[in-house]
């Protein structure tokens, strides 16, 4: 069955060609958000299955938004975290979180993003 | 002769001519016994108050202090006129009977500034005054003497009609004149306890006696109250008599031990400015001589309009702090400094200008020290501006970086690993394609590491333990981090840290031939004391070289200073401590 995805990054041209990718990796995009407060709402209204989350927001930082995505009532969507620095800089806040796991955006493919969440 | 040394001079011999009438009519008076001594007390008193009056009035013409203790003595002497046996001056003297006493709460209160200084203070006189004046007079017309136990008293020249209600206000006056009293006796305790210690020092004769006086009073009018026998009474009175003859020489004593004292204190401090000394000597000297342990130096810096303490930061002394007063010392007509000493030297602005003109020589060298250091700080300060703007110039083109290119050559590559999905039948275009994403993963992982080498931006979002840790990760040699702050630094020294610790890294893989590298950053006593040290060849040196240098300069402006300990074989250490409030 198709998943549904929320993608959630504050820059428009990534979040464009992360649509082409995911949509050719056979995700259904339901829908898009710039900052953490954005993708909380929209999680809530959209109940997607997957969200793509960029670590680096205006407003919350990605982990934070994912652990209010995962403490939320209801059911629980896979959250994948996606940054412009790498897992070094990162440490040991990706575990922390409760994410599924983090991939680079320069090594972002929905090849990854199936390792990933099974 | 000036008018004020005549009027003083007439006043004189006013007091000795009253004397000699209140002596007379002691000696002759018919109505009491121990005329004799009375007749020495009233001397003592009219004489001992209006002559001690008389000198504190020409030493301190500014006070009220001897027009005060003048009036107590005229006072005195006015009651000697009840030994009289004519109606009429009988009457004049039980009139002012009690006014001395009035007169004595004012000027215990007003000692030693000769101002009453608080509501409470002026209450209490103004009930005392009310007290010894209108109820005395209230009283006395219903008062006839002959049926009040003085059977050989003269007539009472203002009795309208003998009334109970003479009782009844006797009563009261006693009352309010025994609360009063009580009153004025914890006034005067607390005077002496919060006084600088020179005023202390003058309250101490005057606190004793008057205490005395005041529970001999008391004791005198309760039993006066009571009926009690009339030979504890008699012995009371002449006590108290006794007793308020002994004040005005309390008095003298006290403003000549206040003399004495200033008199010591700045002998003292020129003293202790002779023998020099470095920072601070001034300051203890200044506040010793005045008794104020907590007074402050504010040094004038006239290029910057500002008052600066002794190692140069700014100070604002107007308003002065909460209980001081700022008093300025001027130096041939050229500002120099204020001395913020306690409020109650206000009453001693004298001493306070003495003290400091004694002290004006040394307040203008060591103003020139202020003023240097003044500078420095302000030197510091800039430099420390510099160095935290190009931290957020750093910060803002990392940011710009992250937000721009870098952004935009993400995109460009899950672009361009689509297509590659979608061409799978042409090897050409793959092949081009691969390479042109491999370029692309190079660029963007040294676009990374430029945007990191200008800020850390995990350092801003993670803080400085999370940074370090990446740090570690990154390091081709082995890197333990064995302490980092629980709490968050200003971003200026954490980013100060991460570069030191950094640069130490990069230098024990380029250069030390490292095994490993311990890192610990701890915040103690106020500082952050960073350590990098490994175990690599040493023979490292900071003025070989940009690195360590730009590093020690950052540290430096942060007011800290950083070490280097690599000899030869025995690794390298390097060592920070940035001052962290």
């Amino acid at each position: 069955m198709t998943k549904t995805v929320l993608i959630v990054d504050d820059h428009p041209s990534f979040r464009a060609s992360a649509r082409r990718m995911l949509e050719a990796g056979g995700y259904e995009v339901v829908g898009e958000a710039e900052d953490g407060g954005g993708a909380l709402t929209a999680a809530r209204q959209l109940q997607p299955q997957l969200v793509l989350l960029d670590v680096r927001l205006p407003d919350l930082d990605g982990f934070e938004v994912a652990r209010r995505m995962l403490e939320a009532s209801g059911p629980s969507p896979q959250i994948v975290l996606v940054s412009s620095h790498d897992s070094s800089d990162l440490g040991e806040a990706v575990g922390a979180s409760g994410a599924s796991g983090f991939v680079p955006k320069s090594e972002l493919s929905a090849e990854a993003i199936a390792v990933l969440i099974g | 002769m000036s008018g004020p040394r005549r009027r003083l001079i007439a006043l004189a011999a006013l007091a000795l001519a009253f004397g000699a009438c209140a002596l007379a009519v002691v000696l002759g008076g018919a109505h009491n016994t121990d005329r004799g001594a009375y007749a020495a007390l009233a001397l003592a008193i009219g004489w001992g108050f209006t002559g001690t009056g008389l000198y504190v009035w020409t030493r301190r013409s500014a006070s009220n202090l001897g027009p005060l203790m003048c009036a107590v003595g005229f006072a005195g002497l006015w009651k000697a006129l009840t030994f009289s046996n004519d109606g009429a001056v009988f009457t004049i003297g039980s009139l002012g009977a009690v006014l001395i006493y009035a007169l004595l709460v004012h000027l215990l209160l007003s000692f030693p500034s000769g101002r009453l200084e608080s509501r409470l203070e002026r209450g209490l006189v103004a009930i005392a005054y009310f007290n010894t004046t209108v109820l005395q007079l209230a009283g006395l017309v219903f008062t006839d003497p002959a049926k009040s136990g003085c059977a050989k008293c003269p007539g009472n020249a203002l009795l309208i009609e003998r009334s109970e209600a003479a009782h009844v206000i006797a009563a009261a006056q006693i009352d309010i004149a025994v609360a009063v009293l009580g009153a004025v006796v914890a006034v005067l305790y607390r005077h002496w306890r919060t006084g600088t210690p020179g005023q202390a020092r003058a309250f101490t004769p005057v606190l004793a006696v008057g205490s005395v006086t005041f529970a001999l009073l008391m004791t005198s009018l309760v039993v006066e109250q009571a009926e009690a026998s009339s030979e504890l009474a008699r012995a009371l009175t002449l006590a108290l008599f006794a007793s308020i003859a002994c004040l005005p020489f309390a008095f003298l004593g006290g403003l000549l031990r206040a003399r004495f004292s200033q008199a010591e204190a700045i002998s003292s401090l020129v003293g202790r400015l002779g023998d020099g000394g470095g920072r601070g000597v001034l300051r203890d000297a200044l506040a010793q001589a005045l008794g104020d342990e907590d007074l402050q130096l504010a040094y004038w810096v006239p290029d910057q309009g500002v008052y600066v303490d002794a190692a140069g930061r700014p100070m604002r002394i107007d308003p002065p702090p909460p209980g001081k007063l700022a008093t300025p010392i001027e130096h041939e007509g050229e500002r120099i400094a204020a001395i913020v000493h306690a409020a109650e030297l206000a009453e001693q602005p004298e001493l306070v200008q003495t003290v400091g003109a004694a002290a004006a020589l040394t307040l203008r060298n060591e103003r020139l020290d202020a003023e240097l250091r003044a500078k420095v700080a302000e030197l510091q300060a800039s430099r420390s501006r510099i160095v935290q703007a190009g931290y957020e110039q750093r910060r803002q083109l990392e940011r710009d970086l992250h937000d721009g290119a870098q952004q935009r050559l993400m995109a460009l590559g899950i672009n361009l690993r689509l297509i590659r999905e979608r061409i799978e039948r042409e090897p050409e275009a793959r092949e081009l394609l691969d390479a042109s994403l491999e370029e692309l993963g190079e660029a963007t992982s040294e676009l990374r590491e430029l945007a990191r080498g200008i800020h850390p931006a995990v350092l801003t979002n993670r803080g400085l333990e999370a940074a370090l840790k990446g740090l570690a990760t990154r390091s081709p040699v082995p890197v333990r981090v064995l302490a980092t702050p629980e709490d968050r630094l200003p971003l200026s020294i954490e980013a100060a840290v991460y570069f030191v610790v950094a640069e130490a890294l990069t230098n024990a893989a380029r250069y030390a031939q490292a095994q490993t590298v311990t890192v610990s950053v701890a915040r103690r006593n106020g500082q952050i004391e960073l350590e990098v040290s490994d175990d690599g060849v040493g023979g490292a040196d900071a003025d070989r070289g940009s690195g360590l240098r730009g590093l020690q300069d950052r540290v430096a402006a942060l007011d800290g200073r950083m070490e280097l300990r690599s000899a030869d074989g025995e690794g390298t250490v390097v060592r920070a401590r940035i001052p962290c409030g």
